[in-house]
């Protein structure tokens, strides 16, 4: 297992670097810069903001450039001048030498000018995160004993019920169901208000909005697999043996009919937390979902990079997780 | 696991209801903490509060409060009115003397102690705002390498400023000089009308130099920020809000008063998350999205919040005049004519815009008005359109059907798309021409639109930097300075470049206002090299316990402003 795990993380480098490459040139091969506008700078400004940050070079040189100062630890001063272009996610005082270790700088942005990547998603990463949290929450809460109630109670009215929700819940998309929330609850009711971060009562309308999509998704995946699961011979034999219904559903039925929801839930689970777009437009969360959509359009090269990376690692991250998670729900599954 | 889940779900249940009773009150004393929901700062973060980087009328809202300028213009009259500073001007109209507002100091919020401080140097002293930070400001936005935009059009307008911007000079070689404490002298290079407005803009603040050398890129965060003005900075939470702080010290001033406000809450958000929090009593003041424009006249309540004013910029149609048919004038002219504004406005973009024949706005110093010149107007006429289309066709001896197709393109937007089509279908209806539109993403539609081989037909904007007519037809159309890729460059364009130039240093106001309405008439009714569309408007909507001014350039002065505390529930 721990050699399985070793040998993922250093698949998990070689994948990195590959998205990385790829996003460097998609990007750079597309028109436009950071710097248009409807106002175009003048070309001598645009020149000095060009040398501040390394865009006068090739862009093979510019690369290079990228991924060195993410990969290759420095050791530095231990104040260094308060710069963008300084600023290291890992900082280490060493004593014996009175000087410190600094590693990974995912570079400056070019739009908010104060702002380094690292300390973007420093700031919005755990925002991001609490809502994703309370909406994979809501879809879990909701979405799988609602599939349960539908299976077990196949072509009965619950099932119906479950199943004529989900399918109104996959349809209705954040974009919708966020603003009428908002109205019903922010500005009529006035129970929670509607917009904003902080407390509680700020999350609990976007972590709906989000979750209630996946939770039909989920209910759906969750009924199907725990039909074919009571379909199964082990099945047959549990119930042959005399255990208890509950005990047959619940230890033998549910468990094996989670595997396919536990696939789904890994990397959800990585796209839930790196934040939506569109419900932190709508409940305006200060979250990092909208710098998946506005790096692109401003053009911030080094945003793009690490908002794509972090996504990439993420994902890599949680569908890991899943393999060691189906290890304990399936026996069979060895990894060597 | 099944078990598990049942608790967690009673724990979320319980957590949900008790969050539903608590719900939301927020208590503000009897403190005068005004909330704007996105019409200060819009839908994102604050790019920046460096006055010498700022180039956004976000960034600018908050320093045109927390450090005002040598001068600044009057967000009524748009007249320019002194700041800080009074000035004089030497007779050859080359140099400014401003005589800097004694003892006014350098503040900050702090966090701790929750209260405005003023700043003391390293003996002890309060820090007062002088000649010599004014001119730190300026050499910096100048001369500091640091791709400052609008140190770039201040250098071009300082003697020495175009070299010291580009390196070659020392900053020391710059017309600007302290003259004592707060006596500041500004060498133009050449004299203009508007030259006392530029040297009152943003790249010309006061900066704090000390803050600036210890804290590098980041002294503008709040745990370092230094300002001077009404207000200063107390919060700034990325991509959520920025909060502004009466500051006590600020002595008042005839055109800057003391604030009436305690705190300014700019929050950061998209027009409909504005306007719910507006709905529910939770903004003072909002942006107006402009889907909801019908449903807010019809409500009796929101109709009498809502304000249209003036805007900041002109809508207008760039066409390339080098592909045909748009090579020919008689086209153009059939075009633009043919553009019924005031239904596009009724129908289509709602906000109370004014319909545009000339490109500057009205409200510019200087600027001409189109009313008080019908004579170089176009105007809208659709049989003039037709016999103008069909002259042009007959000397080409081709059918409408043999004419070449036309490509109208904008920028991809629900907005900019409606009125595309409803113009689409004016032509069509009009002159039974058909055009396609073409959209792109923004940053490569820049790119097309700033290329010789431009569409035929493309959407285009400006706003106001500076209000004065200079900003809008030199700055975008005189061929020095030229990007638009309307490619005009016939005699009639020679002769604009001449007008606008003479125009930029004739002191007199309506000699100024003439060669302006004779520029006009070239851009926009004889060679018709553009189509203007409309004048923006600015829309918001004020809760009624709130007196405010209203802006007419795109920031407030919320020093201005008061909250009756009586009448808000």
């Amino acid at each position: 297992m721990g050699a399985f795990i070793v040998r993922r993380m250093l698949q998990m480098l070689l994948v990195l670097f590959v998205i990385s490459l790829f996003t460097f040139v998609v990007m750079r091969a597309v028109p436009g810069g950071p710097f248009s506008s409807e106002k175009s700078l003048p070309p001598r400004t645009l020149a000095q903001l060009e040398a501040k940050y390394n865009l006068d070079e090739p862009l093979v040189m510019q690369y290079i450039h990228y991924i060195g100062d993410i990969a290759i630890p420095h050791i530095t001063e231990n104040r260094l001048e308060n710069s963008v272009l300084n600023d290291y996610l890992i900082n280490i005082y060493i004593p014996v030498v009175d000087r410190t270790f600094r590693w990974m700088n995912f570079g400056p942005s070019y739009k908010s000018v104060s702002q380094t990547v690292n300390s973007i998603i420093k700031d919005t990463l755990p925002v991001s995160a609490t809502l994703g949290i309370g909406a994979l929450l809501v879809a879990l809460v909701i979405g799988v004993p609602a599939g349960i109630i539908a299976a077990l109670n196949r072509n009965s009215r619950w099932d119906y019920i479950a199943m004529g929700v989900s399918i109104v819940g996959v349809s209705i998309p954040v974009i919708v169901l966020g603003p009428v929330l908002r109205y019903v609850f922010g500005v009529q009711l006035k129970w929670l208000p509607p917009t904003g971060w902080g407390g509680i009562e700020h999350i609990i309308m976007p972590a709906f909005a989000l979750g209630f999509a996946e939770s039909a998704r989920l209910a759906r995946l969750t009924r199907a697999s725990l039909l074919q699961v009571l379909n199964e011979d082990y099945i047959r034999t549990a119930r042959a043996k005399g255990l208890a219904e509950r005990v047959v559903v619940g230890l033998h039925a549910l468990k094996n009919a989670m595997l396919p929801v536990v696939t789904t839930i890994g990397p959800l689970f990585a796209f839930l937390i790196t934040g939506s777009f569109v419900a932190e437009l709508v409940f305006g969360i200060p979250g990092l979902g909208k710098f998946f959509v506005t790096s692109i359009t401003n053009r911030d090269y080094p945003v793009i990079m690490g908002t794509t990376l972090l996504l990439g690692f993420l994902v890599i991250v949680a569908n890991l997780i899943v393999d060691v998670v189906y290890v304990w729900l399936d026996p069979r599954i060895k990894y060597d | 696991m099944k078990r598990r889940t049942l608790q967690y779900s009673r724990f979320l249940a319980l957590l949900l209801v008790f969050a539903l009773m608590v719900g939301v009150v927020s208590a503000q004393g009897d403190r005068k903490v005004l909330v704007d929901a996105g019409n200060a700062v819009g839908a994102s973060d604050v790019p920046t509060l460096d006055p010498s980087l700022a180039t956004d009328t976000s960034s600018i809202q908050v320093l045109i409060e927390t450090n005002p300028g040598l001068t600044r213009i009057n967000e009524v009259t748009l007249e320019t009115e002194p700041s800080m500073a009074t000035w004089t001007v030497s007779d050859d109209g080359l140099v400014y003397t401003f005589s800097i507002m004694p003892e006014v100091p350098w503040v900050k919020y702090n966090a701790e102690t929750d209260a405005v401080e003023q700043v003391l140097d390293e003996n002890g002293n309060v820090r007062y705002v002088t000649a010599e930070d004014f001119a730190y400001g300026i050499r910096r936005s100048i001369g500091g390498q640091l791709g400052s935009y609008y140190g770039g059009i201040m250098a071009s307008w300082v003697v020495n400023g175009d070299a010291v911007y580009a390196g070659e000079l020392p900053v020391e070689e710059l017309g600007v000089e302290v003259l004592d404490t707060y006596t500041l002298q500004i060498t133009a290079s050449k004299p203009a009308a508007f030259l006392s407005t530029i040297f009152g803009m943003w790249q010309a603040y006061a900066q704090p130099a000390w803050v600036i050398e210890e804290y590098g890129d980041f002294w503008y965060e709040p745990e370092s920020f230094q300002g001077y003005g009404p207000f200063t900075l107390k919060e700034w939470i990325h991509g959520e809000s920025i909060t502004i702080i009466k500051n006590p010290f600020w002595p008042g001033t005839e055109n800057i008063p003391v604030p009436a406000l305690d705190e300014v809450k700019m929050m950061v958000l998209e027009a409909s998350a504005a306007l719910a929090n507006f709905e529910a009593g939770a903004a003072d003041v909002s942006i107006v999205p402009l889907s909801d424009i019908d449903r807010i006249q019809a409500d009796p309540v929101l109709s009498e919040a809502y304000y249209v004013g003036p805007g900041s910029c002109t809508y207008i149609y760039g066409i390339n005049t080098a592909k045909p048919p748009l090579d020919d004038a008689r086209v153009r002219q059939a075009l633009s004519m043919s553009i019924n504004r005031q239904a596009l406005i009724d129908n289509v973009t709602k906000g109370g815009q004014q319909p545009a024949f000339f490109f500057a706005r009205p409200s510019l110093a200087a600027a001409p008005h189109q009313e008080d010149y019908p004579e170089y107007v176009l105007g809208e006429d659709v049989e003039v359109a037709r016999e103008l289309l069909q002259s042009y066709l007959d000397e080409r001896g081709i059918t409408l059907d043999q004419m070449e197709p036309i490509t109208l393109a904008h920028n991809e937007s629900e907005g900019h798309a409606r009125i595309a089509q409803a113009i689409q279908q004016m032509w069509t209806e009009a002159l039974g021409i058909t055009v396609e539109i073409q959209t792109q993403e923004w940053a490569v539609y820049l790119e097309t639109i700033k290329s010789d081989d431009a569409p035929q037909v493309f959407r285009y904007g400006w706003c106001l930097d500076y209000p004065d007519a200079h900003n809008f037809l030199f700055d975008v159309f005189d061929s020095q300075v030229r990007e638009l890729g309307i490619n005009w460059n016939n005699e009639d364009a020679a002769e604009f470049d001449s007008l606008v130039e003479q125009a930029m240093v004739e002191p007199d106001m309506q000699t100024r206002t003439d060669l302006y309405a004779q520029a006009e008439n070239l851009l926009t009714n004889k060679d018709a090299a553009i189509i203007p569309i409309y004048y923006y408007t600015s829309l918001n909507l004020t809760q009624p316990w709130v007196q405010r001014t209203h802006s007419q350039f795109g920031q407030e002065y919320f020093e201005k402003w008061d909250i009756d505390l009586s009448a808000r529930p």
